[in-house]
């Protein structure tokens, strides 16, 4: 199963990345790809749609930790949204949970930010 | 492959399930590890939000993914990795079977630092099962991860 990538800009200038399929170790370079393209121009805010995502192992999550060095490097943001029953339980077994707040849905993350 | 349930139907816990795959490259490998586990799933009618098999199927794709990266089986050629899983009695037992390079002092890897980008799939897996064995005999590897479901 390969993961895919969608991607959209909202009006107020925040990226969204929807993955859909295993963020794992097949899947994690797609994300990384796709994130890396979304930093290229400037001040990045990023929101990862988590929805479509069915399943996250270690590479998974190091994809996105990755993905948040990379946007606070270039004074910008990441925010995490509507993460599955799975992906919830993994943030908290590595704590991850307390460096990505992760928000219910993709609205309640675009909310102020 | 084989698969079986018990076939006593007042029984509502997992009695008795088997499952057993040759896993011939890493994204075929994981496709069949998760699908082993939602058969698993379907057939024990336990909810897709269940902790003990969400964290079951978690340790294995972790302990999985690396033993087929680490028999060199991104899509080419090379030993096989014998793959089962079982349950009896509420209780999961998988293995692995490799002819691939030993593992050398990776059982005891701590958990790393919230920022590190990897190192984390062992201890997860160690965190989360009831028993996560490994032994090297001859030329095999054999992992053994035992979770109480």
């Amino acid at each position: 199963m390969s993961l895919d990538v969608l991607s959209r800009q909202t009006d107020a200038g925040v990226t969204v990345l929807a993955p859909s399929g295993r963020l794992d170790v097949a899947g994690a370079p797609m994300l990384k790809e796709a994130i890396g393209e979304a930093v290229k121009n400037g001040q990045p805010r990023l929101v990862i749609d988590m929805e479509g995502v069915s399943f996250v192992d270690s590479t998974g999550l190091g994809s996105v930790i990755a993905a948040l060095k990379l946007v606070r490097s270039s004074k910008g943001d990441l925010r995490l949204a509507a993460p599955n029953q799975q992906v919830r339980v993994v943030l908290e077994l590595t704590t991850l949970d307390r460096v990505f707040p992760y928000f219910a849905t993709v609205d309640e993350a675009l909310s102020g930010f | 492959m084989k698969r079986s349930l018990a076939s006593d139907p007042d029984r509502l816990d997992v009695q008795a399930f088997e499952f057993h795959a040759t896993l011939t490259g890493l994204d075929d490998g994981l496709d069949t590890l998760h699908r082993s586990v939602e058969l698993l799933r379907t057939q024990t009618g336990k909810p897709s939000d269940d902790r003990n098999l969400i964290l079951f199927e978690t340790a294995l794709a972790e302990i999985g993914s690396n033993v087929l990266i680490y028999t060199g089986k991104h899509g080419t050629s090379g030993p096989p990795v014998e793959y089962d899983l079982r349950v009896e009695a509420n209780t999961a037992t998988a293995s692995f079977t490799d002819k691939g390079p030993p593992i050398h002092n990776q059982l005891t890897r701590a958990m790393p630092a919230a920022t590190s980008e990897a190192g984390r799939g062992l201890a997860i897996a160690r965190k989360v099962l009831d028993e996560l064995g490994y032994k090297r005999e001859g030329e095999v590897n054999t992992w053994r991860l035992v979770k109480r479901l």
